[in-house]
């Protein structure tokens, strides 16, 4: 995976690379020929004109410098950012295509971690890292080389012994910095979910008055978390100005070892200072090379987890995807059908049989946990069966292709999920296909360092460009129609932007009930054979539930509804209705011949009766 | 190329990114002309570490002398050598310049090691204060305030500081010092030179500030959106089974893809700004060397004819690595006062937390002596009590009642009717809006808190599991409460069987998230520790959650040891324990509607024969 990157960018690392080779090699030139500027000024016949001639070819070299410094980031960071980008979305496409077992595996935190941090570590070690260690490399070699070649071998040996030091140190210190900053995390984390416990505690902690004690704890986590941090702060005390110390006593060997070349007539002037800058610049290369090992590690590790992640595949295959079937009639057949998420937990479904014929309409009800959500998902084919068939119009479900599947049964979920956009959009969810729609541009000349207009900036760019996808779809009349029938067009005109509302943290906050009928709207917008609604009036009062019952049955005249309910008034007019008991049809039949039998369902009437008598009492 | 690896800041989580992104949007009220005060109140968190502050400073003055000096050593070498010295002079030199750095690394070593632990031991404070703080806070300070940001208050912000006071705010000193330091030394040495090289500052400083303004405002962008496709990632995981059931995974990824590319022009504008920036500077830095080697080489002339007139060679050398030396401080200057906006902002979101009263307190200092002598018997009274969470949404309707120690006292009523809001005011969670509650005649805003809520036992509907195992989750931390104490309280509760059967018994570890208590179990363990605290009054709301028939039983037989000696406010969903009440009061709609025992009540055929009615139905 990472490697076709690679190869479709081998031209722009090729190109950093070798750009980045030539500032190295230029950047050698800048030292010597300062260095031929003070050793010429000691000698006599050096005059202003060979002062000018060097100038321009410092000069000349900063210049070539400063440009090839643009270029290696142009070609690799650039590259970096963009194999990052093509991954992201690679990735992203991976997850679109897994089934809800993946998603029952994975936790989104963690999927999260793969797209944050992850990521981030691989794209430092095929960007930053990969300049560092090139760089770092021919860095040294050029220099050792200069030094070698331009000053002589004694003095680059006898000089240069320190500089190992460094590159030992680098090493080490990548490695416990890795160890101590991790530590440090660690804690920190340790202090922020013991300051979440504590706060979400807070009514335990204060019934029992155990302020005390939680300051006690407190503590414990504080003062570890000082430890971690002032073992960073030592560790970094002596790092830092160690180098430093370090590359002094090269330049005390120098200034000692190099004047007694001076005066044994080994050693020029110019040498001389040529050498002091050169040993600056070998600095830099020694840390170097240990940060990109660590990068290069790192990056590794992240890799493997992403690895993980895409190597898996979706547990429900589109077995019907080149089979031609494209519509759906509503007729639906439920034979023997078992379930079980986890084989070892026995089934949630057992031998259920139903048959719905097209354009009627079966209500499902029964208690919390006995199965009636598991019967939707299985129809819609988030899960397989475990024992018996579904099928539609004849067909089995498993030979139906998946989005004629999906395109023709509109679902409302109980759990009604919407997005962070407008209300139109969220209704039209189920009917929009990709369009493009044109990026908002803003210049940064906006902002000039007032930060927190930044923020508002985005989110009205934000609200712009959601308006503006909304217009470019011109659905406004038919979301209406379908809000109007879920019975949400009257909260929907009274939001601050009607429909280009936006809806969840950034916009508007809708109430249960109200989140519940866009939902609902958002299904009925799809106008398919089927539409399954999954306790998606529990949020409504019993008048709204009336009416959208109402706008139901004729907006779904000749199609076929199912709907699963808590609320007996919600279904007694169903053409069939079946109570589900601990995983199995306990019941079925219609409201009159139910309550003739006497059994669960004629109970649950009874006991929702009263429940209303009381209601209605006055205070 | 120092820029080139920032892994380690990545690191952090992607949930701090959201929550910061929703500070940013909070903070705009921010107020721009209060960041002195706010300064000096930070300040008055060094003042006990006053003697460490002035240490390091003078620490750092010698440091940044000696730095200054050591180039000036270097020059001297070179004079003598074009002097023609001996070896001993060099060697004399060489041991100068070794000992002027070992120097510099001591005081160096030293003055980090004072700031980091007065910045780490500030840290310390600042967050037991405002953990504390926070914790002196009534409930309803918790209701409306989310738990994330308190969170964020304690470990976030309070980190942002640490930078300020172990760093930034020492070099800024030092960088001031620095750069006026290094003018004197050059101004001194020869003022035509120092005054040609100081020609080129105001490029540099202004070059740099704006390119900080820029690159600030740009990581704010990219920040935001990358927040934005954090964010959105996370929505779309959790909502994934929507996109599959609707279909939508291709137009998903699509809109992704138009994220992704968003986020990646952000990076690509970052990595541009570092792009031009950093060889601008670099070129610069070339410039203001060809200006002093032009410069000086002239005087370095000047000096060949005539003595006097101009200077040596080995100045020029030093002037060659003081111009060098002018860009560091500038740069770091720049960046240092960024930080310490950042620092003020998270400083200011402290304060606002830490300047928000506790609404409940002890009222006069006498009360707050614990008065744990005489105890509390347990007579509690509601004198016409009316409250409110919010404005007139009256919870509570004068309410009136007494209830006499020892008494057992059951309320029932429908969910909503102000039965859970009774037990809350009885230990002043909340202050009531009109009317009074007394415990043994006493109202209890005259009452110590402490003492108050100690009398209370709380048997609590949610239990709230901490961190840790089975015994400290029963004591609470309480080292009071000896194992024995512990062990009996556990019997008493009857939940000792469970955890008998536990792999480690009492050491069992056990957590809020990963909990594999059965609510059963939970609240026999709550009964255990609330048995161990041997409370005066009992107040309890009763579990409504589905517990199996063999648990039932135990948690039937455990409540009535429980209720044994003590005065009783419950709130009761099961009708073994309503009829063992001496009396029951029924709520309604905030008021106190009917009162008596289980058979009065049942003869007087009100709402409580309906709620009978109701529960024998559901049973």
């Amino acid at each position: 995976m990472l490697w076709k990157y690679v190869k479709k960018y081998r031209r722009q690392y090729i190109c950093g690379i070798l750009i980045l080779f030539a500032v190295d090699m230029l950047s050698v030139y800048i030292p010597q020929f300062t260095g031929e500027v003070t050793d010429g000024l000691t000698t006599s016949g050096f005059t202003s004109s060979d002062v000018g001639r060097l100038i321009l070819l410092i000069f000349l070299c900063g210049l070539g410098m400063a440009v090839g410094r643009f270029g290696w980031r142009w070609f690799l960071f650039v590259t970096a950012r963009k194999i990052e980008r093509e991954m992201r979305d690679e990735m992203f496409e991976h997850l679109t295509g897994m089934t809800q077992d993946f998603y029952n595996k994975n936790k989104t935190g963690d999927l999260m971690a793969h797209f944050t941090n992850d990521i981030a570590s691989l794209r430092v070690a095929i960007g930053p890292a990969v300049i560092s260690s090139f760089d770092a490399i021919v860095m040294t070699v050029l220099v050792l080389t200069k030094m070698i070649l331009y000053i002589n071998l004694k003095i680059t040996v006898i000089a240069c012994i320190p500089m190992l030091v460094i590159l030992a140190g680098a090493l080490y210190y990548c490695n416990v910095a890795e160890k101590y900053y991790t530590d440090k995390n660690n804690a920190f984390s340790d202090l922020s979910d013991r300051v979440q416990e504590s706060f979400s505690g807070v009514r335990v902690i204060k019934a029992f008055v155990q302020e005390k004690h939680e300051m006690e704890e407190f503590d414990k986590v504080n003062s570890k978390n000082r430890k971690m941090a002032m073992r960073v702060v030592k560790l970094n005390m002596v790092f830092g100005p160690g180098i430093e110390l370090i590359i002094g006593i090269c330049r005390a060997i120098t200034i000692i070892y190099g004047g007694w070349q001076m005066i044994e007539g080994q050693l020029s002037l110019a040498q001389f200072i040529a050498f002091n800058q050169y040993i600056g610049m070998l600095v830099w290369p020694m840390i170097a090379v240990g940060d990109s090992i660590n990068a290069f590690s790192q990056g590794r590790a992240a890799y493997g987890r992403i690895r993980k992640i895409m190597d898996e595949k979706p547990e429900i295959e589109d077995t019907g995807k080149d089979n031609d079937i494209t519509s759906l009639e509503g007729e639906i057949d439920i034979r023997n059908v078992s379930f079980s998420y986890v084989p070892e937990y026995g089934n949630v479904l057992d031998d259920i049989s139903v048959h719905i014929d097209k354009g009627s309409t079966l209500a499902i009800i029964g208690k919390t946990g006995c199965g009636k959500t598991t019967i939707a998902n299985l129809l819609v084919r988030l899960y397989e069966t475990t024992n018996g068939t579904i099928s539609f119009d004849g067909h089995d479900i498993k030979e139906i292709p998946m989005d004629t599947l999906r395109t023709e049964i509109a679902y409302v979920p109980q759990d009604n999920f919407l997005f962070s956009d407008t209300v139109q959009s969220n209704i039209a969810f189920g009917v929009r296909k990709w369009m493009e729609i044109p990026e908002e541009k803003f210049s940064l000349a906006k902002f000039r360092g007032k930060e927190t207009i930044i923020a508002e900036i985005m989110d009205e760019n934000l609200k712009k460009r959601a308006e503006q996808v909304d217009k470019a779809y011109g659905d406004l009349e038919q979301v209406e129609e379908a809000a109007k029938t879920a019975c949400v067009h009257d909260n929907i005109i009274e939001f601050p932007n009607k429909y280009a509302t936006i809806v969840g943290e950034r916009g508007v906050t809708m109430s249960g009930g109200q989140k519940q009928r866009t939902s609902i709207a958002r299904a009925i917008m799809k106008k398919a054979p089927i539409l399954i609604l999954d306790d998606a009036l529990s949020a409504v009062d019993t008048d709204t539930e009336e009416k959208i019952l109402e706008n139901l049955k004729t907006d779904r005249k000749g199609k076929t509804t199912i709907i699963i309910a808590h609320r007996i008034t919600t279904i007694q007019n169903a053409d069939k209705i079946m109570v589900i008991d601990d995983g199995k049809v306990a019941e079925l039949g219609s409201h009159d011949e139910l309550m003739k039998l006497g059994g669960i369902y004629a109970r649950l009437y009874e006991k929702q009766q009263l429940e209303k008598m009381l209601d209605e009492m006055a205070e | 190329m120092q820029d080139s690896t920032r892994s380690s800041s990545s690191r952090r989580c992607w949930m701090r990114w959201l929550n910061e992104a929703d500070e940013v949007s909070m903070n705009h009220r921010k107020i721009e002309g209060n960041e002195q005060s706010i300064f000096a109140r930070l300040m008055g968190y060094a003042k006990p570490y006053m003697s460490s502050l002035i240490l390091a400073t003078v620490f750092m003055l010698i440091t940044t002398a000696l730095e200054l000096y050591a180039p000036i050593v270097l020059g001297d070498a070179i004079d003598s050598f074009t002097e023609g010295a001996e070896f001993p002079q060099i060697l004399n030199l060489g041991l100068i310049y070794l000992s002027a750095l070992v120097g510099m690394f001591a005081f160096y070593v030293g003055q980090m090691w004072l700031l980091g632990k007065m910045g780490q031991d500030i840290v310390y404070n600042m967050r037991a204060e405002v953990f504390a703080h926070i914790h002196s806070m009534h409930l309803g300070f918790f209701d409306v305030t989310p738990i994330g940001r308190l969170v964020t208050r304690v470990t976030n912000d309070v980190e942002a500081l640490s930078e300020m006071f172990s760093g930034i705010l020492v070099r800024l000193v030092k960088n001031a010092v620095k750069i006026a330091g290094l003018a004197v030394v050059m101004l001194v040495m020869n003022y035509k030179l120092a005054l040609r090289a100081f020609i080129l500052i105001p490029l540099i400083v202004i070059l740099t500030f704006m390119f900080k303004r820029i690159s600030r405002t740009c990581y704010r962008i990219t920040r935001t959106k990358l927040t934005a496709i954090n964010t959105y990632l996370s929505e779309h995981i959790s909502g994934m089974k929507i996109i599959r059931i609707f279909d939508r995974e291709h137009e998903k990824n699509q809109e992704f893809k138009a994220r992704s590319m968003d986020l990646f022009k952000a990076n690509f504008r970052e990595v541009m700004v570092f792009g031009i920036f950093r060889p601008s500077i670099y070129l610069l830095s070339i410039i203001a060397l060809i200006n002093i080697i032009w410069g000086g080489s002239e005087l370095v002339f000047a000096e060949n004819s005539v003595a006097g007139t101009g200077i040596t060679v080995g100045v020029l050398y030093v002037f060659i690595q003081y111009v060098s030396q002018f860009f560091e401080p500038i740069q770091d200057l720049a960046e240092q006062i960024g930080t310490l906006q950042q620092a003020f902002a998270s400083a200011e979101k402290i304060f606002m937390i830490l300047d928000e009263e506790p609404a409940i307190v002890n009222k006069t200092e006498a009360d707050k002596t614990e008065n744990t002598s005489g105890g509390i018997l347990g007579r509690i009274e509601f004198d016409h009590v009316w409250f409110a969470y919010n404005g007139e949404d009256w919870i509570l309707k004068d309410v009136s009642f007494v209830i006499e120690p020892g008494e057992k006292v059951a309320f029932v009523g429908a969910t909503g009717a102000g039965k859970t809001t009774i037990l809350s005011l009885v230990g002043r969670y909340y202050e009531v809006n009109k009317g009074r509650i007394l415990v043994d005649g006493r109202d209890i805003r005259d009452m110590n808190t402490d003492e108050l809520r100690r009398a209370i036992g709380q048997v609590q509907q949610d239990v709230f599991i901490f961190t840790g195992d089975i015994a400290g989750n029963i004591r609470l931390g309480n080292s009071e409460i000896t194992d024995e104490e512990m062990k009996k309280a556990a019997q008493t509760a009857n939940a000792d069987s469970f955890i008998e059967k536990l792999e480690h018994k009492y050491a069992e570890a056990v957590s809020e998230r990963g909990s594999t208590l059965s609510a059963g179990e939970r609240q026999l363990l709550s009964f255990a520790r609330t048995l161990a605290f041997d409370p005066k009054i009992l107040v309890m709301d009763e579990a409504t959650a589905n517990i199996d028939t063999e648990t039932e039983s135990l948690i039937t037989e455990a409540l009535e040891r429980l209720m044994s000696g003590r005065t009783t406010i419950m709130v009761a969903h099961r009708l073994s324990t309503i009829q063992h009440c001496d009396c029951i009061m029924v709520m309604h709609k905030g008021r106190l509607r009917e009162k008596g025992t289980h058979q009065e009540l049942l003869a007087a055929d009100g709402i409580y024969k309906k709620l009978y009615e109701l529960q024998k139905a559901a049973g």
